[in-house]
């Protein structure tokens, strides 16, 4: 039966291709310079781009036409900025209209005001910084590649904003290493407290205190840092996958690789950059109390029994005296 | 003005690279950097034709669409040049080129690549015609003496023509009448959304 | 604060240490797609380098002797 199905492929296969072999010669069966010439249509039909053998160095030059060239520019010139403007203003936009109808989260006032709880240790700090200061930098430096020729090169003139855009472009390639190294450390240091459970789910169908006055249990991480953790994560291995594929060209893909791989950098750095305008937001201005776990380590107690209750639950258990401590006192770390 | 355009006549191109040398001679273009070359297709099979390929000065060229500093512009004869003082050397009109003309002194994207190099139509910069400056940075600039790129004016078997676009198909037209086929203007498609009809 | 600045110079140094590594690693294209064929001189890194002549009365040619003999 295999044999036979094999044949009737081969038979059909044959049938297939005899024509094509007829149209190579003419009908005396001469060679026929016209009807056996390659052309582009024919070639096209073959393959999305037409390439052939080189005598320079340069492989990578023996492609003759890719038109997914233009469709690039389509997606990079047409569609980018308005998606780019769309996440970036949207967001901006939506945590406007969250501040003026709910307002800044208040830090409530209880007897344990004032005593403080270490919630960073400052290697954690460290790296949420380093990842932090080289993202601003990044993404500034990556708007500027959609945006820059549109916004800032009208104010400042076409001389002053290419140097600009030089040095733009040095910083977004050096400082994506320290950025991926950032992001690694966190994956690290965060991953134990970042797994999703039963009650995130809880969490998230209350709102997480976010539109009422309810403040449902959490541990360390609520779900919804648990969701900026995974964003960042995700999202910076993503970033840093296709990023260094246009770091190295031609190591890993063709030049339509390289292509899909910028769209991918792109549309995943804009929401990117929504995704981190929301977690600024909601860890300064949007709630009173919450810098101070990344700008001095230590939070309020009355602030993180509200927030963390089973976190801070777990950590007077495990010491009676140690994680609690007064004000002005030095955290042991 | 004309409007300045390539033809490669893929059926009298024999491979012998004398546009890809004339080309690197003329504007003493580095070493390891083609503004020209030839690519053959279907090598040493039934068919196999070589096609010599640079820049095609593209009608809404992506390359100027595309970068992040606006080097690039159109002359009043349609080629398109650019400013080696604004580039930043990103890479984005490699990806949006269909034809693969922009080349970089440096291998790799990191950071120091360099000025983007490609085929100026033997027409130079921004900077003032024939300048000093202008040789440095682009090389000879043969449109303003009145001449046509040296690649299509030395071409052995006159398969590169270039020059007025309607003027070259119009003699292309003429080969492929007289001698009785033809596999067509190549790129002219994706660089001019048209196609010679014969 | 001391934390972050901390990480801000981890990140600059971090940052120049990778600058400093591509930078040695990268090619010019002169060496990344050159032969072991003869070489007359010393290729440039772009046209015809900052050392050219300038002498416009014969093009290329006053500007690649100066470049060979120095």
């Amino acid at each position: 039966m295999r044999r036979l199905t094999s044949l009737l492929l081969l038979a059909a296969t044959l049938a297939l291709t005899a024509p094509a072999v007829a149209q190579v010669r003419a009908p005396d069966g001469a060679p026929n310079p016209t009807a056996s010439s390659v052309n582009e249509e024919m070639l096209f039909k073959q393959d999305p781009t037409i390439h052939g053998r080189i005598s320079i160095p340069n492989a990578t030059a023996a492609n003759l036409i890719q038109p997914q060239g233009r469709e690039w520019r389509q997606f990079r010139e047409a569609w980018l900025p308005w998606i780019g403007a769309l996440a970036v203003l949207g967001m901006l936009g939506a945590l406007a209209a969250f501040y003026f109808t709910r307002g800044r989260i208040r830090l409530e006032h209880s007897e344990e005001s004032g005593k403080k709880i270490l919630r960073f240790n400052s290697f954690e700090r460290f790296s949420h910084w380093m990842t932090a200061s080289c993202f601003i930098v990044l993404s500034l430096s990556g708007l500027n590649y959609i945006f820059g020729k549109r916004l800032l090169m009208p104010l400042i003139g076409p001389e002053a904003f290419a140097t600009l855009a030089q040095y733009a472009k040095y910083a977004h390639i050096y400082l994506a290493w320290p950025f991926m190294l950032g992001v690694l450390f966190m994956l690290v240091l965060w991953i134990k407290d970042n797994i999703p459970g039963r009650i995130d789910w809880i969490w998230l169908k209350q709102g997480g205190g976010l539109l009422g006055d309810a403040h449902p249990s959490a541990g360390r991480f609520n779900a919804g840092q648990k969701m900026i953790f995974w964003m960042v994560v995700g999202f910076g291995f993503a970033m840093g996958a296709t990023g260094l594929m246009m770091i190295f060209p031609f190591a890993v893909t063709d030049i339509n690789g390289m292509q899909v791989m910028q769209v991918i950098h792109s549309l995943i750095g804009v929401v990117f950059i929504a995704g981190i305008l929301a977690h600024i937001y909601i860890g300064s201005l949007g709630m009173e109390g919450a810098y101070d776990a990344m700008g001095s380590g230590e939070v309020d107690l009355a602030w993180a029994k509200v927030h963390h209750d089973l976190w801070v639950k777990e950590q007077q258990a495990k010491t009676a005296s140690g994680p609690q401590l007064g004000r002005g006192q030095v955290p042991a770390e | 003005m004309a409007r300045m355009k390539f033809l490669c006549d893929a059926d009298r191109c024999i491979e012998c690279n004398a546009c890809v040398t004339a080309c690197k001679n003329e504007h003493e273009v580095p070493w390891g950097i083609n503004r020209r070359r030839v690519i053959t297709l279907n090598d040493g099979k039934p068919g196999e034709r070589s096609v010599s390929m640079a820049c095609m000065h593209c009608t809404d060229a992506p390359c100027a669409a595309v970068c992040p500093v606006n080097c690039f512009y159109t002359t009043a004869d349609a080629v398109v040049l650019h400013s080696k003082d604004l580039c930043i050397g990103c890479g984005y009109c490699f990806y949006a080129c269909p034809f693969g003309a922009p080349q970089y002194p440096r291998v790799g994207n990191f950071g120091s690549r360099g000025k983007m190099d490609k085929c100026t139509y033997c027409s130079g910069g921004p900077e003032p015609d024939l300048s000093v400056a202008e040789y440095e940075k682009y090389g000879s600039n043969r449109l303003a003496e009145g001449k046509l790129p040296l690649c299509a004016e030395m071409c052995s078997t006159k398969s590169l023509l270039a020059g007025d676009g309607e003027m070259i198909a119009q003699i292309y037209k003429e080969r492929v009448i007289k001698r009785g086929y033809g596999s067509g203007a190549w790129g002219w498609k994706t660089a001019y959304r048209e196609t010679i009809a014969i | 604060m001391k934390a972050f600045l901390v990480a801000v110079a981890a990140a600059l140094v971090l940052a120049s240490a990778a600058s400093f590594l591509l930078a040695e690693n990268q090619r010019f294209a002169y060496q990344a797609f050159a032969t072991s064929g003869a070489r007359v001189s010393d290729p440039g890194t772009n046209l015809v380098g900052p050392r050219w002549t300038g002498d416009i009365a014969e093009p290329g040619k006053a500007g690649h002797k100066a470049e060979a003999g120095s």
